[in-house]
């Protein structure tokens, strides 16, 4: 090629980048028009937007659940609803007074004829003769003639149990973790936010490799010639209690132990100074705050666990069933006008307590660290101190802690590689076979594995701007705040359940729309959309409290040095709430891959399952392979938890 | 180079049936290069006042104009001000430098600078020279006050505001910081509003102040004016210490009035033709021992010790009486007044 030539090129090539600048540059006029109209109007489109969402996959499920529970035929009835309550099957005792509710006399005639037929007596027994003790304690039997508590007393049944259990498990831990300083105190501290991501399926199967017939606690008794015992085959209502006190007990401990540090230590010494005991002083100024703190937390205990689903799914069965595990089941009998009708009451009763615990909640005054927190003391400074009655409590507590938490978690973990006594990997070889040999039909390990870190991916996408929408949109909002703030919480009050069947009826099944269209979101969308409605509210209770909490001063100097509205949501607000950001993403990633509820109806005869819908699947007969996919589930939500944290972490300061 | 003027300003809270009033009819001139003060108790509406000069709040009523110009409608990042909050409000997330610096990104640096330079000259003006790279957090509450200073001068605005900048710090550096914020304003020329609620804060600082009480503006004038000349009975009891007396004339002479205050009389200055009663006030030096005229007898409740002087408080005649002694007064003490050191407040 001639030197002229290549000049030539060079020019030709030089005049087309020049035609790329000007192109760009009127592309960036555009952009830059368009942008600020953007900058003007951000909020209100992602505002809209995020309305839209929650208006199409949120309030329209929920709406099509209450139509088909009021609606035949598109006749409004009440029958469903009064089949219901009327049938002793579902309301025990109280159907008799929902079918006649004026038959006043002969409800109070019943009453008086069950509290007749209490006995109660007073003898000696001997309970530790076995033991060749012979004891006399003073015994008190109370005998209460059998109650039909039909589906929903039983459910607030355990969920009561589960609430007694979760506060007697929690309130200790809250003591110690207040009260005394040790190594890891605050690891511990912040591991209570812990199970509250664990997948429930996950725990299930953890619960079962450490209680079940060959499980941890049996091998550990086994080596000490007892046992072994069928925990969870004769008392599985015990091990389902014990699994929701692993779940809320840390809950409760968290909520307490922030309430127990705000308490001011010059309150303490003020009424010690004014002659109350350490006793009196603790009872009269400790307590009354402490109170509304575990009160908060057993009322969330007990809407948790009134809408529990896989634990008792997986640990109880059928013969357990709460409301949930009804519904889950009349949804796969097809049965749809049916659990349509229970969903909406047990929406209505959990709204109900939702309703009560915000209004509860929004009556206290916030948590905050106070002034000067009560000091801690060491927990272990000597042996002497060790071996005082206090600390040996607090060490066999810790005991009863490692077995109810640490137990099936490493249960889980041990009893993946082993069969009875040895180590094994046939677990997860039957995986790796299912995975090479198995038939499209059959669920498979990894698209479960794939399924679930790209919707978690996909939700933290939907869910993290919506969150952070809400609560900007709160925030400004002044008093409509709280309004926008209770409808942008209703799905903690919905269970996956309910949501998944309103999915299930209007969008995957498709609504008609005038002109021959149909609305369809069906499979992979469905599952997303679920995740991320179910998701969003807690980027939303993580950024709120710190975008409350910014000194409005902060956005008024960035607007005096010339920035607008969106310039200073974006240059100060947005970076100083980012930790809650990140806390809500995690939070939000955590949720999504755990889904269990929801995800098992909408994914069913699908391909798009998830690791915890293949753990279900895999709980058959032999529990090896659920419990091995059940440790993939728990690393991969470890390791994602840990991802998040750490991506998100860089931008904290 | 700005003059502010206020017209009118109301702000009125709530729905008619709850309504809060916190500004009724401001009306103020700021003249252009002053230093003006705005100064009240809590709630008397200075710091609405301000917001509403800022622009974060839109008066009910009336007018805000900057050289004439309305800005009423126009928004606060668009005003050309710059503020500093009792808070400080420095954003944490950013370097000292880069909080100075913010401004500078919607506003041109002057003089066609660098933002650098512009940075470097302010903190060099506030005395921070070389923190430029520090988090905020790791300043002093001093520093931290220079450092919002230095951030709302950085685009040279026309107006600065400044909202109780300095009522977060102890009383030895509010005063040093007192000083440096006089100076520097005086070195750049530049129209400030001042919102404090200490009295002497705003008498020591001033061009100009404006005593203000539930929402209107009770006096505007130099601090040798306000602190002599109260025009009120409120800009009396707020502004300084002041002894009050209401009175009822009991004669008139050609060169002055006799006013019976319970069951004594004092001699006072000429009063208007047809005056019925007065009110008047004494700063408390001017009530001294040796005066031979109007002579009272004061049950001493309290003394504060002063150093210079003892503050005493006093009571006669169920009128609260405040004195400036040389020393320690004994359980009662006697003293007497000028006709000519009293300040006439209102008559009828």
């Amino acid at each position: 090629m001639s030197r002229r030539d290549r000049f030539r090129g060079a020019v030709d090539r030089l005049s087309a980048v020049g035609d790329r600048v000007a192109a760009v540059s009127r592309l960036y006029t555009a952009v830059g028009s368009l942008r600020s109209w953007l900058e003007g109007h951000a909020l209100a489109v992602l505002g809209i937007g995020t309305a839209a969402v929650l208006a199409v996959m949120l309030y329209l499920p929920v709406g099509v659940v209450f139509v088909n529970a009021g609606f035949e035929d598109g006749v409004p009835t009440f029958t469903h609803v009064a089949d219901v309550l009327t049938d002793p099957f579902y309301f025990g005792f109280l159907a008799d007074i929902f079918a006649e509710p004026f038959a006043i006399g002969s409800h109070l005639a019943s009453l008086v004829g069950w509290v007749g037929a209490i006995s109660i007596s007073l003898s000696l027994e001997y309970p530790l003769s076995d033991l060749g003790i012979p004891l006399p304690v003073p015994w008190l039997g109370l005998e209460t003639p059998g109650l039909r508590q039909g589906l929903f007393g039983f459910t607030a049944y355990q969920a009561g149990l589960s609430t007694i259990a979760s506060v007697a498990l929690g309130l200790p831990a809250a003591y110690v973790l207040a009260n005394y300083e040790f190594r890891g105190r605050r690891t511990l501290r912040s591991l209570t936010i812990l199970p509250f991501v664990l997948p429930g399926i996950m725990v299930a199967v953890g619960f079962y490799a450490m209680f079940g017939q060959a499980g941890t606690l049996n091998s550990l008794l086994g080596a000490v010639g007892l046992g072994p015992f069928a925990f969870v085959e004769t008392s599985p209502l015990a091990i389902v209690i014990l699994a929701h006190a692993f779940y809320n007990a840390p809950l409760v401990a968290r909520i307490t132990v922030a309430a127990w540090e705000s308490v001011d230590r010059r309150a303490v010494e003020t009424a010690r100074s004014l002659g109350a005991s350490e006793r009196r002083a603790f009872r009269d100024v400790v307590v009354p705050q402490l109170a509304p703190a575990v009160l908060t937390g057993a009322l969330l205990t007990f809407i948790f666990t009134f809408m529990t689903f896989p634990i008792v799914l997986a640990l109880g069965g059928l013969q357990l069933a709460t409301v949930e595990v009804w519904i889950y089941d009349r949804i796969q009998r097809l049965d749809y006008a049916e659990a349509a009708t229970l969903a909406v009451l047990e929406t209505i009763l959990s709204l109900g307590l939702t309703y009560a615990y915000l209004r509860y909640e929004s009556a206290q005054t916030g948590f905050s660290q106070a002034a000067s927190p009560p000091p801690k003391e060491a927990l272990f400074p000597d042996l002497q101190t060790a071996l005082s009655p206090r600390r040996l409590a607090i060490v066999g507590y810790g005991l009863v802690t490692l077995v109810v938490f640490v137990g099936p978690l490493a249960s889980l973990v041990v009893g993946s590689v082993t069969d009875g006594g040895g180590f094994t990997l046939d677990h997860y070889a039957f995986l790796l076979e299912r995975q090479l040999e198995g038939e499209s039909f059959q669920t498979l390990p990894l698209p479960a594995i794939r399924n679930s870190l790209l919707f978690a991916v996909a939700t933290l996408a939907i869910a993290v701007p919506m969150g952070v929408v809400v609560s900007v949109l709160t925030a400004r909002a002044g008093r409509l705040g709280t309004v926008v703030d209770t409808l942008a919480m209703v799905p903690l009050a919905v269970s996956g359940i309910v949501f998944g069947i309103g999915l299930l009826q209007g969008l995957v099944f498709g609504i008609s729309l005038p002109g021959g269209w149909r609305f369809q979101v069906t499979g992979a969308v469905a599952i997303v959309v679920a995740h991320a409605v179910a998701a969003y509210p807690f980027v939303t209770r993580n950024v709120s409290p710190l975008l409350s909490g910014l000194d409005p001063a902060m956005v008024e100097s960035a607007r005096a040095l010339g920035a607008s509205r969106y310039r200073a949501l974006l240059d100060v607000e947005l970076p100083l709430v980012a930790s809650g950001i990140v806390a809500g993403a995690a939070f939000a990633f955590a949720i999504s891959i755990g889904e269990f509820s929801s995800t098992v109806i909408l994914a069913s005869g699908g391909e798009s399952y998830t690791m915890p819908v293949a753990v279900e699947r895999y709980l058959g007969r032999r529990s090896g392979p659920a419990i091995a996919m059940g440790t993939i589930l728990l690393v991969v939500t470890a390791a994602s938890f840990v991802v998040v944290d750490r991506v998100g972490g860089r931008f904290e300061r | 180079m700005t003059e502010l003027r206020l017209e009118g300003v109301s702000k009125r809270y709530g729905t008619d049936d709850d309504e809060t009033v916190a500004l009724a009819g401001v009306d103020l001139t700021v003249r252009d290069g002053e230093f003006f003060t705005l100064v009240g108790p809590s709630g008397c509406g200075k710091t609405t006042t301000l917001r509403t000069i800022a622009g974060f709040e839109t008066p009910t009523e009336g007018t805000v104009a900057f050289d004439g110009e309305a800005m009423t409608a126009v928004p606060p990042e668009d005003r050309d001000i710059g503020i500093v909050f009792q808070s400080y409000a420095l954003f944490p997330h950013m370097s000292v430098a880069e909080n100075v610096g913010y401004g500078l990104e919607f506003r041109d640096p002057p003089d066609g600078r660098s933002v650098d330079d512009r940075v470097a000259e302010l903190l060099e003006l506030v005395d921070l020279s070389g923190m430029g790279e520090r988090a905020p957090d790791q300043l002093s509450g001093g520093q931290q006050q220079r450092v919002a200073l230095a951030r709302a001068l950085a685009p040279a605005p026309d107006l600065l505001l400044l909202d109780e900048p300095l009522s977060a710090l102890d009383a030895q550096l509010r005063e040093s910081l007192r000083l440096q914020l006089k100076r520097i304003q005086s070195t750049l020329d530049i129209t400030t509003v001042y919102v404090t609620h200490d009295q002497e804060e705003a008498l020591a600082i001033s061009d100009r102040l404006a005593v203000m009480s539930a929402g209107t503006v009770e006096q505007v004038g130099p601090p040798q004016e306000i602190y002599h000349e109260p025009a009120t009975r409120f800009v009396a009891e707020f502004v300084g210490d002041n002894t009050v007396f209401d009175g009822r004339v009991s004669e008139t002479t050609a060169d002055g009035a006799r006013v019976a205050v319970g069951d004594a009389t004092f001699d006072l200055p000429a009063l208007p033709p047809g005056t019925e009663t007065v009110s008047f006030c004494l700063r408390p030096g001017t009530l001294t021992r040796d005066a031979d005229r109007n002579r009272v007898t004061v049950a001493v409740d309290t003394c504060e010790f002063l150093g210079e002087r003892v503050r005493v408080h006093g009571r006669w005649n169920g009128t609260a009486i405040v004195l400036g002694l040389e020393s320690m007064p004994p359980e009662t003490v006697t003293v007497g007044f000028a006709p000519e050191d009293v300040h006439v407040l209102e008559t009828s």
